[in-house]
């Protein structure tokens, strides 16, 4: 964006649907961030290569792709071919499931407060016709609120970030003066797959295999959905 | 809000959370209302567990959400999974007229956002001392319903009942306090006559 007064209202769009403050229910996700410092797969040394491995490897390569054809799915019935693909792209049950489980948060907050197409999605995704992956929902609700896409790939990018650094301030693992540099220093790989989005058609794909690991660990005492 | 009622009952770690929703479902069970109960636990599924060991409601209507480590995040600044495990029981359960919606242990500055539930209750207990009414926590002032719990307790602690008591009615500023000993089962029968008066509104509060 650059800035000019006409887009003042995209601008103000993106920054309330991008706020850490709308209500989404990820704050309670970790993506295997907490079993890993557990397990010592991470501490607080490396945490930056772990959150920077996360968009590398889940980000960038599926969830974006999964998030632009949810963007650009024309009509309910595209959407839903589309989010089972991208069921099926998931190679394990535990990612799977949590990032159903994640969308399907986003579209409860987001029906309630009656966004364009949320209640729509959300019935759909509760009665067993659309699998509400977190990032083909992200693409759905936010064109239907009015976003480009890639000011959505951004939120979504960003959010992917601040997610796990905020789960790391909760852990103890990391300060949030410390969080925001990291994700500064995240910024400049997000803006590059932002502004250069996936071809039309392109699947997602990707195998974080630590972090994904991580998420498969039986954790009984765990804080975290995941 | 449509369906079951959804009522929050959250308070400090060990006030008796979990032993006032295992009294309340003894109570529910016996005349057929129709419950189901969503835990959120700080750490592990323990109070859902609990609960479904008791055998005072099918497992299935018992579920646990995890909070990511911030129990007042998951029921006031982003209550969404919360909402989201009411909604599926709502569905699963057709006739289901409440939902008790535990909060994990938390500070006396914990509030339930009111787009998550109808009424809420906050629980202490005398053993955490008789200070707490003082402090004036937003837990205290603002619930629907203040339960005092562990009453029995007064003499072992050194804390004198009827002063805290009397310190909690004058901070609430007439609104509902009612004293228990769950353990014992006394003062249930309050909580459950308050909530068919003000939230079922199936009876006439005592």
């Amino acid at each position: 964006m650059s800035g000019g007064a006409g887009e003042l209202p995209a601008l103000l769009l993106a920054l309330r649907l991008g706020d850490s403050g709308f209500p989404g229910g990820g704050f309670a996700f970790s993506w295997g961030l907490e079993t890993a410092l557990r397990d010592g797969r991470t501490d607080r040394r490396a945490l930056g290569d772990w959150i920077g491995s996360e968009i590398d490897l889940r980000w960038v390569p599926f969830d974006a792709p999964a998030l632009a054809g949810g963007w650009r799915a024309s009509g309910a019935a595209a959407l839903a071919d589309w989010a089972a693909r991208v069921d099926e792209c998931h190679w394990a049950e535990a990612p799977r499931r949590a990032s159903h489980e994640a969308g399907m948060a986003l579209l409860t907050a987001t029906a309630a407060m009656a966004l364009p197409s949320a209640a729509a999605l959300r019935e759909a995704a509760a009665t067993g016709r659309l699998r509400a992956h977190l990032p083909v929902m992200q693409g759905a609700l936010w064109r239907a609120a009015g976003l480009d896409l890639p000011t959505a790939l951004a939120l979504s990018g960003l959010g992917a970030a601040r997610g796990l650094a905020s789960a790391a301030v909760r852990l103890g693992a990391l300060g949030a003066i410390g969080a925001q540099a990291l994700i500064a220093g995240l910024e400049p790989r997000i803006a590059r797959a932002a502004a250069g989005p996936p071809p039309e058609g392109a699947l997602p794909e990707g195998f974080p295999a630590v972090s994904d690991v991580a998420l498969l660990r039986p954790a009984p005492d765990r804080l975290f959905v995941n | 809000m449509s369906g079951a009622a959804r009522i929050g009952i959250g308070g400090p770690v060990g006030s008796g959370k979990t032993a006032l929703i295992e009294r309340m479902l003894e109570a529910f069970a016996a005349d057929g209302t129709e419950v189901a109960v969503i835990t959120n636990d700080l750490a592990t599924d323990e109070d859902a567990e609990r609960l479904r060991r008791g055998g005072r409601l099918a497992p299935e209507r018992i579920l646990a959400v995890q909070a990511g480590a911030c129990p007042h995040t998951v029921i006031r600044e982003d209550p969404t999974l919360n909402m989201a495990a009411a909604d599926r029981l709502e569905r699963q359960f057709p006739g289901l007229e409440l939902i008790l919606i535990e909060s994990g242990g938390d500070n006396l500055a914990s509030t339930f956002s009111l787009d998550l539930v109808d009424y809420w209750l906050f629980v202490i207990d005398v053993a955490g001392g008789d200070d707490i009414p003082r402090k004036r926590g937003p837990g205290v002032l603002q619930c629907d319903l203040l339960v005092i719990n562990k009453t029995d307790l007064a003499p072992h602690v050194g804390v004198d009942f009827p002063a805290m008591l009397a310190t909690a009615q004058a901070a609430r500023e007439g609104r509902p306090v009612i004293a228990s000993d769950c353990r014992r089962g006394a003062g249930v029968a309050e909580v459950i006559a308050r909530l068919r008066r003000d939230v079922l509104f199936t009876a006439v509060a005592p």
